[in-house]
């Protein structure tokens, strides 16, 4: 768990980030949204120690970050930053290998982790391995460059602007992967963005950043149903929030007793996808099954109508 | 075609240290009637060594001053030297040879050591300059990667900076190297063992063939140590070079 207790940090007497407080819990993933400018990088690199806090502090699993060796610290966070900032001089092996071999792992354990994470990327260690960062595509530097920041197995990882490089069915497939990887580690991901939709594709937690503060920080689902003020309203945007609330649902979080007729959905298809079928197709309800086809009841209309609407004023 | 080059300049350079006498056909022409035509007041080889070890004793500590200059005023703690390091390589250029050959004669005596302080101080401009530009030249997204991952600041010179500049200080360094090799003639003047004292010899004889011998002989080494550094920026560069130019664009 990280915790961010009044941090600050000024500039020639302006603050960059202005006392924000907050909370990220284990295993999840926090995006942080907001324009350049907003100070979200600045909060970024105050985790790992990258920029010194002007005050306040960071708590990671209780322990003051500022109480741990800057060095020892950055070794056990992993840190992936949008030009990637491999090592041009070598290998993608060797950049990968890079924290393992600070610490001073045997070669052959090192080895084994470069490869066991190549795998885990869907990139052969024979034919990537061996390349210099200059003979790789931008997904592929990509890949390494998150490879390089898990090979010690962090329990934090910070992103920043992790896929703003990639062109955009890359980017999907590189945010598939993230949240494929997270899942499989249950690593504690604190990731910047600029992109209100990538936030709320990826995030356990949104929050939004302006002027060097959170202007919301809460679920996706409140963001976008409720947002705190006109600057998130405009970030989420006007239009289709109805939708976007859908997109954020697991079909399986409505699911009901019952039988239906027809293609079947999966439980983790969200809500939109559900409703979009049954626009195609002209039902009502759809049967819902889970990732080995086994059924698991229905989803209605009415209830997929009724997750969109927007909350009743408090 | 470069094996020719190699061939013919090894070759050239080795007749001419080793077995000048090759070479009367020549030089005949340029001698006055009835003058010697080949030097024979010392050795070519002998002379040639202490050439070879003036421009050492020389450059070595360039080098290493120099160097140790560009990464000081690279490191966050010495920016402040900047201003003071340049102005110090500067006067080191600006100063004519010569002139400091006439200057240091009296507190250093003849021979060698005037001679090596000027080659010296002549040297240290090209190689902190192009140090400098290589270690800036490194990218921020390196740099700030290299923190990231937990290196030390001496572990980031030795793992990331100085690798990435390397390309680059070699070539600050041929250039001092190839301008002290031909300087270096002029240290005769203050009786320094080099191969100056062939051109000079020449000049105060009246003899154009020992001024071509010396010059050309210069010549020869001087090229041939500009390749032998174009090998080394060459082995230098290899793995980074097209890595550097895409990660700046």
């Amino acid at each position: 768990m990280i915790e961010i207790e009044a941090l600050t940090k000024t500039y020639g007497g302006r603050p960059v980030v202005d006392g924000v407080t907050a909370r990220f819990a284990r295993g999840t993933l926090t995006a942080i949204v907001g324009s350049s400018g907003s100070g979200k990088t600045t909060l970024l690199r105050m985790i790992n120690r990258l920029v010194e806090p002007s005050a306040g502090r960071v708590l990671i699993d209780g322990k003051d970050v500022a109480r741990i060796p800057e060095v020892s610290l950055r070794q056990g966070i992993g840190y992936v930053i949008q030009g990637y900032g491999l090592f041009p001089h070598w290998t993608a092996a060797r950049n990968i290998g890079v924290v393992p071999t600070l610490l001073g792992w045997p070669r052959s354990r090192i080895k084994a982790r470069t490869q066991e994470l190549l795998h885990m990327l869907q990139l052969d260690p024979a034919e990537i391995g061996p390349r210099y960062p200059h003979q790789l595509s931008g997904g592929q530097a990509q890949r390494i460059g998150v490879a390089r920041a898990l090979a010690a197995r962090p329990e934090v990882l910070l992103m920043d602007e992790p896929f703003g490089a990639l062109d955009p069915l890359i980017r999907r497939q590189a945010q598939r992967d993230l949240t494929r990887i997270r899942r499989q580690l249950g690593t504690t991901v604190v990731l910047v963005t600029h992109d209100m939709n990538e936030a709320l594709y990826l995030g356990d937690a949104i929050a939004v950043m302006r002027d060097g503060r959170f202007e919301q920080f809460g679920p996706p689902e409140d963001i976008v149903r409720a947002p705190a003020t006109p600057f998130v309203a405009d970030l989420v945007g006007e239009t289709g929030r109805a939708l976007r609330l859908l997109a954020l649902k697991p079909v399986g979080t409505l699911l009901r007793a019952g039988q239906a007729q027809g293609d079947p959905v999966d439980a983790a298809a969200s809500l939109s996808d559900a409703l979009a079928e049954m626009i195609w197709t002209g039902r009502d309800r759809l049967p819902v099954v889970d990732g080995r086809g086994q059924g698991l009841g229905i989803v209605t209309r009415d209830d997929i109508l009724a997750a969109g609407r927007q909350a009743p004023p408090a | 075609m470069t094996a020719l080059r190699w061939i013919v300049l090894v070759g050239m350079t080795g007749a001419l240290v080793l077995f000048p006498a090759l070479f009367e056909p020549v030089l005949r022409p340029f001698a006055p009637a009835g003058g010697p035509v080949i030097y024979d007041r010392a050795t070519l080889a002998g002379l040639t060594a202490s050439h070879l070890m003036l421009v050492m004793l020389a450059m070595v500590p360039s080098t290493l001053i120099a160097l140790a200059l560009a990464i000081l005023v690279t490191r966050p703690a010495g920016a402040e030297f900047l201003p003071t390091a340049r102005m110090l390589a500067n006067i080191g250029q600006t100063f004519p040879p010569v002139a400091v050959l006439a200057l240091s004669v009296p507190l250093l005596g003849f021979g060698t050591r005037p001679t090596v302080l000027a080659l010296f101080l002549y040297g240290l401009l090209p190689i902190f300059e192009n140090a400098l530009a290589g270690l800036r030249g490194v990218p921020g997204s390196v740099l700030l990667s290299a923190r990231a991952v937990g290196m030390t600041p001496r572990q980031m010179l030795v793992q990331v900076e100085m690798p990435l500049a390397l390309p680059l200080i070699l070539e600050g360094i041929r250039i001092s190297v190839v301008i002290a090799l031909s300087t270096a003639t002029i240290g005769s003047t203050v009786a320094a063992r080099s191969l100056g004292e062939v051109i000079i010899a020449g000049l105060t004889s009246n003899n154009p063939a020992f001024v071509i011998q010396g010059g050309v002989l210069t010549g020869c080494i001087a090229v041939l140590v500009y390749d032998v550094f174009g090998l080394l920026i060459l082995a230098a560069r290899r793995p980074a070079a097209t890595a550097r130019i895409r990660s700046r664009g």
